[in-house]
This record gives structure tokens, sequence and C-alpha cells, in this order.
């Protein structure tokens, strides 16, 4: 009998949770409040402004230099955020520590650091540096900065720890020290996933930069912003342009060092 | 009287239920070339990382030139012992010489072995031991762009530099097809003549042993099943050796 249970254990929780859903459906109200009447025609606005983006000289211009100003911030953000998750990353993945105990107290400490970094959006990240700097671009660096050390350390992290062992133990053999061992083996057997990922997180970088400047700071999500508020959808859709051409930009940018890292 | 390199006695190693080695003792004078042969799951491969320090004995004593393994430093051991194995001992991502001069990190400081990841250092030390074994145009090639055997041939090139006087070898040619195999074999016996260094190599075809090594040492179900100079070593002696395993094996196949 509890064989059977147990085999059968998915298919009952499934069940389970679609009678949770389908009881869900009764504490709808369903009357006419249920989706905006308005809503349709603003749809449809937008839709138009998907083919009709506002081309104009003066929004190209101001597309132009919104676009620079979030790369900039996202470049800055994950310059800085790249020095300290390669720090990070190298004392939390215990590598260079002597003993085992020395090794997990050191990874401890440090995981918990990155977690901390990381655990706060970068929109929040924003607020606080805009409530202590003001609108600064400091404030855009650091916002990106701080979050993306955080991710980009924990995974640095995890691919030092994970690198094979055997080439690591050969250079051991060799009389490598701790530091030897980083440069000679962790570094360079660990890079090419590094560089990859980080040219990943170097996209996901823009998208945060566009949509942090929603908070006041400039650059393509501030842009967006004010044409939305003027309900000027062909304007939005110039900027949304722009920011998928810079994604697409950097998306090409990495497949070309990844070709060069594989080959 | 050459001087003792080796000193086993009374090795013991137990991994859960099974025993690696039990109650292993012999003694391996400098200069001397010995093939550790016997049936797979004899010990041969814990006995080298004992030997390498890379696994600790649950007892017994090891004494390497004369002094306890475990006095030695790392960096001390790394001068006396080296190590080469089947494969994947090197960073394929880096060029050659780097994977070359890594046999002196041993005696390179800190900041002198990040000088030489930008520049080179002692360039001539690696293409020195790359020209002795005839890869001497891979200088500054990706070292996962080379072939199997050219990559033993590195591995090679390491030791040569790092120049240690008692070289294990653990399986050093079972990846490679037999005319590599008798290539990197005659080339490691070769150097090791040149250095006067000493040998202790792992190996899983008899033939090899024969042919290259001076004295082998057979192991069975982690005992010492016989020890003797190559010559003497009998065809029966082998095929006992071998004989109840490969039954064994015959019969778990059919």
């Amino acid at each position: 009998m509890w064989p059977l249970i147990d085999f059968h254990k998915k298919n009952v929780l499934t069940g389970l949770m679609f009678l949770v859903f389908l009881s869900s459906l009764l504490y709808i109200d369903w009357g006419p409040e249920l989706i905006h009447a308005g809503g349709g025609t603003s749809l449809w606005q937008m839709v138009k402004g998907m083919f009709t983006p506002d081309l104009s000289g003066d929004i190209l211009l101001l597309a132009l230099v919104a676009s620079w100003q979030t790369l900039v911030y996202a470049v800055a953000g994950m310059t800085l955020a790249i020095i300290f998750a390669f720090g990070f990353g190298t004392l939390a993945s215990g590598v260079l520590a002597q003993g085992s105990l020395g090794r997990s107290g050191l990874k401890t400490f440090f995981r918990g650091v990155l977690g901390f970094m990381r655990a706060i959006h970068e929109l929040v990240w924003a607020w606080l540096f805009v409530a202590a700097f003001g609108l600064t671009p400091f404030a855009a660096v650091f916002a990106i900065a701080i979050p993306y050390g955080g991710i980009l350390g924990r995974i640095f992290a995890d691919m030092l720890s994970d690198v094979p062992p055997q080439p690591i133990r050969a250079l051991q053999a060799a009389g490598a020290s701790r530091l030897q061992l980083l440069i000679y083996g962790y570094l360079p057997l660990a890079a090419a996933d590094m560089t990859s990922y980080t040219m990943y997180r170097f996209e996901c970088a823009i998208r945060s930069s566009a949509i942090m400047s929603f908070v006041g700071l400039g650059g393509l999500g501030y842009q967006i912003d004010l044409s939305l508020h003027d309900l000027k959808y062909s304007e939005v859709w110039t900027f949304l342009y722009f920011l998928i051409g810079l994604v697409i930009v950097v998306d090409l940018w990495s497949q070309v060092i990844r070709k060069r890292l594989v080959a | 009287m050459a001087k003792v390199m080796v000193k086993l006695d009374g090795i013991r190693k137990q991994y859960g239920e099974t025993t690696a080695l039990s109650s292993l003792s012999f003694q391996v004078d400098q200069g001397e070339k010995i093939a550790v042969i016997g049936p797979s799951g004899a010990g041969k491969t814990t006995l080298l990382n004992i030997l390498a320090r890379i696994v600790e004995p649950d007892e017994g004593r090891l004494e390497i030139d004369d002094q306890p393994a475990h006095r030695y430093t790392g960096r001390q051991f790394a001068h006396k012992v080296g190590v080469i194995r089947q494969q994947f001992d090197l960073v394929g991502s880096l060029p050659v010489i780097h994977n070359v001069l890594a046999g002196r990190l041993k005696d390179w400081g800190f900041f002198k072995s990040c000088l030489s990841f930008l520049w080179p250092q002692e360039r001539h030390l690696a293409v020195e031991a790359l020209a002795r074994v005839g890869l001497k145009d891979k200088v500054y090639e990706k070292t996962a762009h080379l072939s199997g055997g050219e990559q033993q041939r590195v591995a090679l090139s390491r030791l040569l530099v790092q120049r240690p006087e008692l070289i294990l070898a653990d399986e050093p040619v079972s990846a490679l097809d037999p005319a590599r195999a008798h290539d990197i074999l005659a080339m490691l016996v070769k150097l090791v003549e040149e250095e006067q260094q000493t040998l202790i190599a792992t190996l899983h075809t008899v033939e090899y042993a024969k042919t290259y090594f001076d004295r082998i040492i057979a192991l069975r179900d982690g005992r010492l099943y016989f020890d003797l100079p190559a010559s003497e070593v009998t065809d029966e002696q082998l095929s006992q050796l071998y004989h109840l395993s490969e039954l064994n094996q015959y019969v778990a196949a059919h």
C-alpha cells in the first residue's frame, strides 16, 4: 500500500494544487470592474506606437544621449561589480584558505557578505543612494555595483570551487602555494565560464541601468517615464527600440568573446 | 653504494571494508627504475598516492631520502618528488610555456610567479625542456590544442623543469595508443637516466614493464606478490598474477 502512495505522491500533489486553484476562482468578484474599461484604447495606442516610433531629430538625439548615459552607468557599475566580485568571490570560494577550519570560516563569512549585497534589489539600493547622495551618477553606479558584485561574486566562488581537481593536484605536487594555485590553476581553468557569465550579467546591468533611471537619474528609463506621463507612446517606443538595440549589441559582443574563449 | 631513496615499512590502507594495501614494505635505491604491476584493484594507484602524500596511510612508515615523508613542507617535497599521471593534469587554457614553468613555482615567490604569468621568466629553461621532448615549436601554443601524446610530453617537460629526485608515474601511458605509449615511456626512461633520477611507475601493460624498467613489483589484493629484477620475471609468474582476476573478469563479462 505505502509504496503505491509513494509512487503516486507527485500526482496526488498535482491534483491537490489544481483543486486549490479551482477553489480560488470562487473568490473572484466577476463584476464589470474586473477589467479596466478604458484599458483597450490605451493598449491600442501602445500597439500603434510600436509601429510608429517617433523618429524626429530631437527625439533621436535625446534617445542617443540617454542610451549613452545608460550604457555608461552600466559599464561603470559592472566594472566596480567585477572588482568586488573578484575579491569577495575568491575569498568566498575558500581556495586560498589553508586548513579546513579556516576554509569553512572564510567561506561562511564572505558568502554572507555576498548574500547581503545581492539580497537587496538594485532599485532599492538606488533609492537609498539617491536619498544619501542626491541625484548624482554615483547613486546609479553604486546601485548597480553592489548587488551585481554580490551575484557575480557568488557565481565566481562556485565556479572557482568547481574546477577539475586533477590539474590543481598536479600543481600542488609541483610545489605551488595557494596564491600560485589561484593564478596558474583556478583562474585559467574558470576564466572562460567567468567571462561568459560576466557578459550575460553585463546585459542584465544595461536593463537595470535603464530601469533605475526611473528614479530620476537620467538615461533611457527616465525618458521613457517622462514620455509615458505625457502619453506619448511613439516616443516611448523610440526609447525602447534603443534599449533593445543596446542589449542586442552587447549580446553580439559577448558571443564573439565566448567563441574566442572556447576556441 | 647508492643511497636509499624510498623506504616503506608496514604500510596499510583501508577504504571502508576493502583493504587497498596491507603491510607493504620495500625499499628503493636511488637510480632504480621500478614498474608496479598487478590486476586492477590491486592497490597500485593507492601505493603511488601514498608515495606522493596525496593519501595518508592508516599504518606504517614512509621515508623519502632518509626522512619521514610528512616532515617535508610542500615546497621541500616538490624538490624530492615529482608526479606525472595519465592525463588531465595540465591547465588546457594556458599556453604550453606556463604549464612547463609551473615546475618552477616551488622556487618562485608570489611576485615572480605573477610577473611570469604576464612575461614568462626563465624562459630558456622551458624552451630547453621542450626541445628535449621534441616540442620546441609549441612553446606558445594553447595546451588544449595539443594531442594526448604531446600533452604528456609537456607534462614531462614540467618534470624536467621541476627536477625532483624521485618521479612517480601513475599509468602515464594508459590513455595513449601503443605507438605513442612506447614513445612516451622511452622518453621518460631516457630523461630519468640522464637526470640520474629514480622512477616508480604503475603500469597495466606487462610488456612495457619488462622493456623499460629494471625492477618489477607485482601487487595483488593489496599485498606484495613478487618483487624481482625485470629480467628474472617469468611468463608463468605473470600469468599467475593476472590469472584469477582475469578469469573472474571473463566470467563476469559472459
